[in-house]
């Protein structure tokens, strides 16, 4: 896959892999990586929902950022008549996916949640769903360790078997 | 998966605003009342513009329309507890709705909807207490529920009659809680009690689930096992007949010479309160109602033993968090949305599933 020359959509869950495996530099230097202000809170420690938390200097964070975009009830009612499963997304990942569809870019978007990879498949962008592991590499990062979920066999294996359920829900 | 929230939530606000379909029909800019009709039904799917137009006239948040963790004008609870006021124990409600709509909204997703139908028990508030004793005594043989009926109680009310059965950290003053939804029986229990109450309360809250058609409970009543309240009473006497039947007490031998040792021991081997077994064998003839009023109820408190060291079972219920490993894995529910749900960190939420034998794919 030719490597992505547009933004980046990444939700708290990437943010927070990609500052434990020490690999945020690379990902950010390497793409334009956007995210949402719901995000950037749930990064910051009290809200990871993680027993060990990570220290994520929110000045260095931002800087580092390409834009942080700000998602108001306008674009969460846009999404959310779209698809009611946006409703079992958390406040991050429905703010990621809401600002996602008010886009006409080429965006993608980075976030290893089955059921916000499940959102994106239902509304036909298997396509714009990517691995970290995929990024990091196309951005000459070796990206080694990485947990399961950010793996591309991982991605590729997963949306295959949304696929499989989503058809058979059709049905 | 909640297809019809928003048109759902209309219909209670506008209800409980006291406001026609054609004063919604006003606020909206329809023509007439029958669009308002179609979008309560789910038959007409609102716009985003008609979402925002609800958010800003109706004066509620666009959360309230969107949640499907919200009970909103849905679900009557009923509360055994002592001195807990009617402001904490409505908060405490919200955060347990959360619980019983996620089940309700979760289950039938990953296949594991409630029951088609509903059992109940042949009992009205014109019942004796014998008949209930009796009901509760055929209960306990007709689920087979064993020479410890106490330990397969939660089971066969969730597996056999469909009911959530849910251990909870509930506010201090809270036992327990019946919940009846249209489509689904809940049952709180405050896991900190001592496991002869957790038992009772259990047995107590499924009479109200068993009878609330034609009794239902209020929505607050005393936590006591010798209460005033003839509905109360019955169900009572129904649960100390689950719990202890006469089948059951048969098994044990009499009391010889010292009875508060007997009823400690016997109430133990039970997972009942000694009190409780106390006022059974009363009800049973078994016991002198004087001789019984002589034993301090201080020499039965935790039927004798130290139970300090005694750990509360694990939150929630095996079935529960099955639902909700299986949302998860399925994407029905994000992992981050879960963890909020219960407010839990993602550790602790994995934790609790190993606690139950599940497996939660957390690994984010």
């Amino acid at each position: 896959m030719a490597r992505q020359r547009g933004p980046v959509l990444v939700d708290t869950n990437v943010i927070l892999e990609c500052w434990r495996m020490d690999a945020w530099r690379a990902l950010t230097g390497g793409y334009r990586v956007e995210t949402v202000e719901d995000c950037v809170i749930e990064t910051q420690t009290g809200f990871q929902r993680r027993r060990q938390e990570q220290q994520i200097d929110n000045a260095a964070l931002q800087s580092s950022l390409a834009a942080i975009q700000k998602v108001g009830d306008a674009e969460r009612a846009a999404a959310i008549v779209r698809e009611p499963m946006f409703s079992f997304l958390d406040l991050g990942e429905q703010s990621l996916w809401a600002h996602a569809l008010s886009r006409t870019d080429n965006w993608v978007l980075c976030g290893p949640d089955k059921a916000s990879l499940r959102f994106g498949v239902r509304l036909g962008f298997r396509e714009r769903l990517v691995a970290l592991e995929g990024l990091l590499q196309d951005a000459g990062h070796k990206a080694s360790g990485l947990r399961p979920a950010y793996t591309s066999s991982w991605l590729s294996k997963t949306l295959g078997e949304i696929v499989i359920m989503e058809a058979s829900k059709r049905k | 998966m909640g297809t019809n929230l928003i048109g759902a939530r209309i219909k209670a606000l506008r209800e409980q605003r006291g406001l026609s379909q054609e004063d919604l029909a006003h606020v909206f800019g329809f023509k007439d009342r029958q669009t308002v009709s179609a979008i309560e039904t789910g038959e007409r799917r609102l716009s985003a513009d008609e979402l925002l137009t609800a958010v800003q006239k109706l004066g509620a948040t666009l959360d309230y329309f969107i949640n499907p963790f919200l009970l909103a004008g849905e679900g009557k609870f009923s509360w055994r507890q002592s001195n807990v006021a009617l402001e904490r124990l409505n908060a405490f409600e919200r955060v347990a709705g959360r619980w019983v709509a996620a089940n309700r909204t979760l289950a039938p997703e990953v296949g594991r909807p409630p029951p088609n139908l509903r059992q109940a028990l042949k009992l009205t508030s014109k019942s004796s207490y014998e008949e209930a004793m009796a009901a509760g005594e055929r209960f306990a043989a007709d689920f087979e529920l064993g020479p410890v009926p106490a330990e397969r109680l939660a089971e066969v009310m969730e597996r056999r009659l469909g009911v959530l059965v849910l251990m909870v950290d509930a506010i201090e003053g809270i036992s327990g809680a019946a919940c009846r939804l249209l489509d689904l029986d809940a049952v709180l229990i405050s896991r900190n009690e001592v496991v002869g109450r957790r038992h009772f309360d259990l047995a107590h809250e499924l009479f109200h689930i068993l009878t609330w058609d034609t009794m239902p409970p209020e929505h607050v009543e005393d936590a006591s096992e010798r209460s005033k309240i003839r509905v109360e009473q019955l169900a009572n006497n129904f649960a100390s007949a689950v719990l202890m039947p006469t089948e059951v007490l048969g098994r044990f031998e009499p009391a010889k010479v010292n009875n508060v040792q007997w009823l400690n021991d016997t109430a133990e081997a039970l997972q009942v309160t000694a009190t409780a077994l106390k006022w059974r064998l009363v009800a049973l003839g078994r016991l002198d109602a004087v001789q019984a009023n002589k034993i301090p109820d201080a020499a039965l408190r935790n039927n004798g033993r130290d139970v300090s060291g005694r750990k509360p079972p694990p939150l929630y219920s095996k079935a529960f968090m099955e639902v909700i490993a299986l949302a998860i894995d399925e994407g029905h529910m994000s992992a981050r949305k879960t963890a909020d749900l219960l407010d839990m960190r993602l550790d602790d939420l994995a934790e609790l599933g190993a606690a139950h034998g599940v497996k939660l794919a957390l690994d984010l």
